[in-house]
């Protein structure tokens, strides 16, 4: 955490849920997911036939936070826009036909200098329930703006 | 004695190494003849008093010590021997902080604030000397050597260190795991905490090292 009086943001978004979505997992998208990451372990891709028990690779939850309209922040700050890396932490297995439910709060606002001077970061934290109102993953993605380089 | 003088664990923002990983490291950097001794911790923009790796390095004989690396309005300071009273005046996490400020209460309350990478374009010490900043009469050292630089960086060090005779330190700026210890500073004595650490920095019985090939 840091502190700049000089980040002008929203600040009233800072540790609010807001629900972004509602996402069943069906087995067929559980193999999709699975197949296109790479994964051969049996746990996510059953058998040799597609057919076991399976769970969800970790990750799976990527795919729901992906491009999900967050609220605006009204930062006043910068020019530039752009993905500054995720983090995924896994809480609890998540299985075919497990309807989960997303909602997502701004974690934190904070800024530091760098090579191209002044950076503004933004922390989102997504929080994933199934449907017996357990917390299967958090999801924390940082998005950062600065000034383009003169 | 081989100190590594800037280094950042996951404690920081921008790092995914942990320290258990960089003493491994050391022991692997040991095992294939290299010689170094200890790192100190300087993380972004925070410090820990209560964080203790006494424990960690005991069994490899390796010294761990803390320091922090902070955002100024004249570029990025290392900072060491940091004491309650320095966290108690100073807002660590204050990215516009006074870079003068911060040196002056170094040198009140027992630490010492040096500029990092002093080459580097927008964070470097150099930069803001050229544009006309004074002061800083009490600031005798400056990271010389630096892993992490690009080109230009170093040699720009150089040309400050040359022209204002400041002494000059090293360390790795390591954010990964291998990157610990590729730069280095040799010290005359033997440093066992931050106490000593900045004893000998303030004598000047120092010199930047690179980890030898």
């Amino acid at each position: 955490m840091t502190t700049d009086e000089g980040i002008v943001y929203d600040r009233s978004l800072l540790g609010v849920e807001t629900h972004i979505g509602t996402f069943e997992l069906t087995r067929e998208m559980i193999l999709s997911f699975a197949k296109s990451t790479g994964e051969t372990n049996p746990r996510y891709v059953g058998n040799n036939n597609g057919d076991g028990d399976i769970v969800a690779p970790p990750t799976i939850c990527n795919v729901f936070v992906s491009g999900v309209s967050r609220p605006d922040i009204k930062l006043e700050f910068g020019e530039i826009s752009f993905f500054a890396g995720q983090s995924i932490e896994c809480k609890a297995e998540i299985r075919p036909g497990d309807v989960l439910s997303a909602s997502t709060k701004l974690d934190n606002v904070y800024a530091k200098t760098g090579r191209s001077g002044k950076m503004v970061f933004a922390v989102w934290e997504t929080k994933f329930r199934n449907q017996d109102d357990t917390t299967v993953a958090l999801v924390t993605e940082s998005f950062v703006r600065r000034n383009k380089n003169r | 004695m081989l100190l590594d003088l800037h280094t950042h664990s996951v404690a920081s923002d921008d790092s995914r190494a942990t320290v258990e990983q960089y003493i491994k490291w050391v022991n692997v950097l040991r095992r294939k003849g290299k010689s170094i001794d200890g790192f100190v911790l300087t993380e972004h923009r925070q410090f820990d008093h209560d964080k203790n790796y006494a424990s960690l390095a005991s069994d490899d004989g390796i010294i761990i010590l803390k320091g922090a690396e902070l955002d100024t309005d004249t570029g990025h300071f290392l900072v060491y021997g940091i004491s309650e009273e320095i966290t108690g005046e100073l807002d660590f996490s204050d990215v516009n902080m006074s870079a003068q400020n911060l040196v002056d209460i170094c040198d009140s309350y027992g630490g010492i604030a040096i500029p990092a990478h002093p080459g580097r374009a927008g964070i470097g010490f150099a930069e803001y000397l050229d544009g006309g900043v004074t002061g800083f009469e009490t600031v005798k050292s400056v990271e010389q050597l630096n892993g992490s630089n690009r080109p230009g960086e170093g040699e720009k060090a150089e040309s400050l260190i040359k022209a204002k005779g400041y002494l000059g330190t090293g360390g790795s700026d390591a954010h990964i795991v291998s990157a610990i210890g590729t730069c280095m500073t040799s010290f005359e004595k033997e440093i066992k905490n931050e106490s000593d650490l900045v004893q000998e920095l303030r004598r000047g019985r120092f010199t930047a090292v690179r980890l030898e090939s």
